[in-house]
Formats: structure tokens, sequence, C-alpha cells
């Protein structure tokens, strides 16, 4: 904006008290987000204290552990709040990751399809599509999950011989970590193309003819200067991305099969098939419990977990598009 | 969640400072402005100069009301406490909040969830003033306590329709579901073959309590290998999906599931069974006050026991009725 006329603005006295109780209305916004950290912290706090920093790391069965706070039963030789969060840890990451990096190779080259070589008709139809995907609440992702693909997968691709080989770990039925990141893949890819497909599109004309003109062909024009020009904004989309598949809950409790495993990389293929529950639907499988304490201060710190890595994302993605910047647009 | 949409009073405090944003903004828009600039981008913006001072008395006067409605929030009446078993739980809380809409008047109860033991032991000490409880009497409970049946609790074990088991025994139940026998092909009367799909649901379910308290005993335990699932839909849903699986809901939701449900002991579970007790996997659901119930327990025990349109839907829709 103008920086003569914002100064302008803020002359007279009762601009001055507009402009006062605007910022007192934004800063507001800051102590509720502060509060709210703060309360989950503090509710967190007794099961951070009581296992220390093996709260992140693996040991027994962590839905045990959580059936044993729930019925106010200590495991043996253990305190009630004893809790070993590496599985649902593990979980989170391997779907968020998974998912991440699918919609990222493939959200990137639809946007270029879009952006450089689709028909004007064919784009006129696509982008108001990708954009009321972008919108699909993800409770209904969940619902093809467990209807379409979890039956799909557990009738065709699942043998009995496979099933009966770790059957006395864990069972295999469908709803498993390959559904799982399937479905987070369909759910963050429209929101990663629709951003990536503005950016490519903002990059000027000017500077891919430019490119064409020294002689350099049309796909290295689009590596070495549409998408190179446009990495702020493919950061962002999938920082937003990322912070959607951390937070997703309701479809992940629904496909992920529901036990706190952490799928063992060694077994090969069977990994693919074996359940997870990421962090976030832990917490919406526990929230029955909230009125025992113990569990409460678990679910509590799990919350904790989710937020603070919420956050660092948040100031990784703005760390990152700063280095970018120097190179290309702004988004 | 559960504090959430029980509790009514600490919202309010919140609700009132939203209020007074509000009027903050009513205010600015009666204030001048003073640029030309906004005229043209915000016609409608009234720009009168002389409403300063009014402007300045709504806000004062939104802030006191403020003030006013947090403080009356807080000395609401006071709240009935009860607490006490798990299975009791989501029952007891949707008539709470039923029981909220019914006499606006009345704070919400305020439900909390532990054991059955946890609710005899905190209303015996007077710390509730209803206690839950999903067992019947034993002789070493404390004496002085009164128990109105409010329901029962009936569960089936469930299978696929493609393996139509007639019937179970307490014993292939507690093998199956501890996970001492994992192969169809060990059980008897059964109509596929592989591995059992076993599916459980999760920690804070009272019907995975009330599962495990009337099939296998306080002692035994599902088999953590077990899938859990978090809602009855969905572990219908899970055992109508497959057809080595078996597992455990409500009655009411096998009616028209999609699944098979299994005769537990030679009984049939069935609505008619589990109303004559014939059928071994019912439970009652007792409320225990500390001597005869009064006040505003007595209000909420008769309300229960007397409508029979909200309560009744509402035991109906998981559970059984009286």
């Amino acid at each position: 904006m103008d920086r003569a006329l914002t100064r302008r603005w803020a002359t007279g006295k009762t601009d001055q008290r507009a402009e006062r109780t605007l910022g007192a209305l934004a800063v507001a916004v800051l102590v509720l987000i502060g509060a709210m950290l703060v309360t989950v912290v503090i509710k967190a706090w007794p099961s951070f204290s009581h296992n220390g920093l093996s709260w992140f790391g693996p040991g027994g069965d962590v839905d045990t552990q959580i059936r044993a706070m729930a019925e106010s039963k200590a495991l043996p030789g253990r305190s009630l709040y004893y809790f070993r969060a590496w599985p649902l840890i593990w979980g989170t990451l391997l779907t968020t990751v998974g998912a991440v990096l699918i919609a990222l190779v493939v959200s990137m080259l639809a946007a270029i399809f879009l952006t450089e070589f689709a028909p004007p008709a064919i784009r006129r139809v696509l982008d108001p599509v990708i954009r009321l995907l972008a919108g699909v609440p993800s409770v209904i992702y969940g619902l093809i999950g467990i209807l379409v693909l979890a039956r799909y997968i557990d009738n065709h691709w699942i043998s009995n011989a496979r099933r009966a080989s770790v059957n006395y770990v864990v069972q295999l039925n469908g709803n498993d970590v390959m559904t799982a990141t399937l479905i987070l893949t369909l759910m963050i890819l429209p929101i990663m193309v629709a951003i990536t497909a503005s950016a490519l599109a903002s990059v000027p004309g000017a500077w891919r003819e430019g490119s064409l003109a020294l002689g350099v062909n049309r796909w290295r024009t689009i590596w070495r200067v549409s998408l190179r020009t446009a990495r702020p904004a493919i950061v962002a989309a999938t920082v937003l991305a990322t912070a959607r598949a951390l937070g997703e809950a309701v479809m992940l409790a629904m496909v992920s099969g529901g036990r706190g495993f952490a799928p063992n990389l060694l077994d090969g293929v069977t990994a693919l098939f074996e359940p997870v529950r990421p962090l976030a639907a832990t917490i919406l499988q526990n929230k029955e419990g909230l009125t025992i304490p113990v569990l409460a201060h678990t679910v509590y710190a799990i919350a904790a977990v989710l937020l603070v890595s919420a956050a660092m994302l948040s100031f990784a993605g703005w760390f990152a598009k700063q280095r970018f910047h120097r190179y290309g647009l702004r988004a | 969640m559960t504090h959430l949409h029980i509790g009514f009073t600490p919202c309010e405090p919140a609700l009132t400072l939203i209020a007074c944003a509000c009027s903050l903004v009513r205010v600015h828009k009666n204030k001048t402005l003073g640029s030309s600039a906004i005229d043209t981008l915000f016609p409608h913006f009234q720009t009168k100069r002389s409403n300063d001072l009014r402007a300045h008395r709504t806000l004062i006067v939104s802030l006191i009301l403020g003030l006013v409605l947090a403080g009356t929030a807080s000395a609401a009446p006071k709240r009935l406490l009860i607490d006490g078993s798990t299975s009791m739980f989501p029952l007891v809380q949707k008539l709470a909040t039923a029981y909220h809409k019914a006499f606006p008047k009345l704070p919400a109860p305020k439900v909390g969830a532990g054991e059955s033991d946890i609710g005899i032991s905190d209303v015996a000490a007077g710390r509730v003033d209803i206690g839950d409880v999903s067992r019947e009497h034993e002789a070493q409970d404390p004496s002085g306590l009164f128990g109105y049946k409010i329901a029962r609790d009936g569960i089936c074990v469930i299978t696929n329709n493609a393996n139509p088991l007639a019937n179970l025994s307490q014993e292939t139940i507690v093998q199956i579901f501890t996970g001492t026998i994992r192969d169809w092909s060990q059980v008897p009367g059964a109509k596929v073959s592989g591995p059992i799909d076993l599916f459980d649901r999760e920690a804070t379910s009272g019907t995975q309590a009330a599962f495990q308290n009337i099939f296998l005993g306080e002692e035994r335990k599902i088999t953590p290998s077990a899938t859990a699932e978090s809602s009855t839909g969905l572990e219908v849903n899970a055992v109508n999906a497959e057809a080595n699986a078996i597992g455990f809901v409500s009655l009411a939701a096998t009616i028209g599931g999609g699944v098979h449900s299994v005769a537990y002991q030679g009984v049939q579970c069935t609505l008619p069974n589990a109303k004559s007790g014939q059928y071994g996997g019912v439970r009652n659901f007792w409320m225990l006050t500390k001597g005869p119930k009064k006040g505003e327990a007595a209000k909420f025990i008769n309300w229960i026991q007397a409508d029979k349109k909200t309560v009744r839907s509402i035991i109906t829709s998981e559970w059984i009725a009286l």
C-alpha cells in the first residue's frame, strides 16, 4: 500500500483510536493462540514429566498402555502414566511423508500439464473441478477408503498366507498404511495442484520466451525457469498439505486400521498392509476417555506434540521460502 | 470434548468477550474515518463526527455488561455430579444432555467415567450425587446405598454372513478373543477357513468393557493383536466386509446390519431373549444414591424412569429399555 496514504489515514484522533482498537483485536487472536498453547502444554505436562524423553521412544504395546489408563489399572511394574508413543509417531511419519512425497511429484506434473500443455477447453473444466475437490470434507474420503479401497485391497491384494504369516502379531484386513497413504494423497493433491498451477501461471511470459529464444527446449525451460521461479509457491503448497495431512483425524481413524502398531519395514511388502494409527486419529479414538485424568493428560500430550510439530512446520516453510525468494516470485 | 458439550458455564465469558468485540466493531462503523477515500471504498459507512461520544458510551456500556454477564455465569446453581461405569458413560452422557434440553433452567449434570467401583466409593463418600454401576450388588459393597435400575445392555457376538456360526460356547469365545485359537478350522461349526480376523473396540468404549466383563470375565483381556474400531458402525462394517471376521456390538446394532449374530450358550441373541433374561450376554445399568434418592438426583432419576419419549428413544438407540 502507498505509504503516504497510510500516514494520512493515521492522522485524525479518531483514526488513531480506530487503528488501536483494530490492532487490539488482531493482538487478541495472538493471545488466544498463546493461551491455547499454554493450556495444552499445562494439561500435557504430567504425561511428559512421568515418562521423560522416552515418551517419544518405543516400548511395549501402546494400545495396552492406553487401555490400562482407561481402566485405571497400572501395568505390572509400571506407573499408570507409562506411555511410549513411538508407534503413533512412526505411523504419522509414514502416512504423512509418504502422502506428501507422492502428492509433490504428481501435483508438479499435473500443474505443468495444466499451465503449459492443456488445451484451454480442458483447463476451463479442470480448474473448477480441482478447486471443488480441495473442499471435499475428509470424512467423505474416509468413506471411500473403507467402503471401496480397503475392501478391494483386502479381497485382491492380501493372500491368506500373508495374513497367516503375521497373524500372531497383527491382523491384515485392508485398513493399513497403504490405504491410509493413498487416500491421504488423494486428499491433499487438489490443494497442491491448485497452488502450484497458479504460481506457474504467474511466471512472467517474457522470462519463458527469453529462455526459448536462447534456444533452450521447452522441457528445460519449464524445469529451469518456470518451476524454479515457482519454488516459494511449491514450498507453501507442501507446507499447507503437510499440515493438513498431519492434522487429519477422521479419515485416518476410519481407514488406517485402528491399531497403535509400528509397521516393520523389514517385513518388506507385508509392511504396506500392516495397520497404523497416527497421532491425530489417536486423539479422536480416545475422546470418550477425557474424563479419566491420566488418559486425558496423555491425550493432551499427543495434542501438544501435534501442535508443536505444526508450528515448526510453519517456521520451516517460512524459512525455506525466505531462501527461495532470492531467485523467485513472491507467493 | 466432554468439557465442551456439558459445560455451558465456562463458555459464557468467552461468548461475552465475542459480544464485546462485535460492539467494538460497531463503534468503528459509527466513527469518522476522515478520508474521502474511505467514502468511496465503503460508501455504506456513516461518517458523522458527532457520533464520537455515543460511540464511547456504547463501548463502556458493553464492557460493563460483559463483566456483569461473566459474573453471573459463575454464580449458576449447583450441578448434579455423576460418575462411575465407563460402559454407562455414553448413555448417561446422552441422558444428561437431553435433560438439560428438557429443563434449560437446570444446569446439565456433569458426567464422569471411571469404573463401577469408583462410582460406588464416590457416591458412598458423598463426592458425587449419583454413582453409575453396571454390575450387580456384591457383599463387600458399602451399606446405605440405594440402586435404581435405568436400562439394560445386551451384547451380541457377530460374524460375517458367509460364516453363519450356529453357536459359540463361553469357552470358545474366550479362546478366540484371548488369541488361543487363531484359525477358523479350530472352531467347531465354522463355515470358513483361514486366520481369524478379530475386531475389538477402542479402549474407552463401554461395549468393550461390557464384553470383557460378561464374556471373558474380569481377569482375561482381548489379545492386543485385534483390530480396534472406533465406533459400533465401523465394527459392523468391518465384520460385514471380511469373511473371516468376528466382533461384538450392542444388540441394537445387529438389527439389519448385514452381519450374522451368533447364539451364545445355545440362546439366540435377540431382543425378546435379552429382555426375558434367557440370553446370557446382558447386564443391568444401575444408578446409586447415598440413602433414598432426593433433591436434584431424584429429579434426574425420576425423569429417566418416567419419561417415555426422549429417554426411551435414547435408550433403545443402543441399549435395552426396561
